[in-house]
């Protein structure tokens, strides 16, 4: 993620800088190259924003045994295999 | 027990505090932009421009950069020490990926600048 802010902080310096700017990294973004990079940076957002969250929720000792440690981390990566498709369909 | 001020040194609970902080800012700023992505049909530039221009916005948006950096600082710092065994390698790895977040922090600052 660290790697794909390179390409976001450039977009978004370029894309509000001028109009033209604007108009290339639009047409980055239609193009494949971009809607890729764009799924996958954001794909990477949800699952370590969910991990995150889960992490808050196990900082007040929910979550700490076994089981329950097991199931919420496979809770999260279906929700975040969900909300990735979700994601995808509606920015498309 | 002597506690110096005059240094930057941080603890593990100014780091744990500032993580989860960071992170909450960094989360508001993303669900933001995803509301606003989703619920502006076509974007013209006007509007991105627009999007920038209020104070507010600036000042929400670097705040959100500098977060970002914090946020790495200390969570490239726990994965390093995790996976980079070796120091002489996790140290420059670690000072040049500050850097570069350092860098996003100060492109941010003049692009908001002259918006």
């Amino acid at each position: 993620m660290f790697f794909a802010m390179l390409f976001v902080i450039w977009a978004w310096a370029v894309s509000v800088a001028s109009p033209e700017g604007f108009e290339q990294v639009q047409s980055i973004m239609d193009g494949i190259i971009g809607k890729v990079i764009a799924i996958g940076t954001l794909s990477a957002l949800i699952y370590h924003t969910l991990g995150g969250i889960r992490h808050v929720v196990m900082d007040m000792g929910h979550w700490e045994e076994l089981e329950s440690g097991n199931l919420s981390a496979k809770v999260i990566i279906a929700l975040w295999v969900i909300l990735t498709i979700v994601l995808g369909v509606v920015l498309w | 027990m002597v506690t110096s001020q005059a240094d930057v040194k941080r603890n593990g609970v100014q780091d744990y505090v500032s993580l989860r902080t960071t992170a909450a800012i960094i989360f508001a700023f993303s669900v933001f932009m995803a509301w606003f992505f989703i619920s502006t049909d076509n974007i013209t530039f006007i509007e991105w421009h627009g999007l920038f221009s209020g104070i507010l916005m600036k000042v929400f948006t670097l705040a959100t950069l500098v977060s970002i950096m914090i946020h790495v600082r200390i969570g490239l710092w726990q994965v390093l020490t995790d996976y980079v065994k070796s120091t002489k390698i996790r140290v420059v790895v670690q000072w040049v990926l500050n850097l570069i977040a350092f860098a996003y922090v100060l492109v941010g600052l003049f692009v908001l600048w002259g918006v």
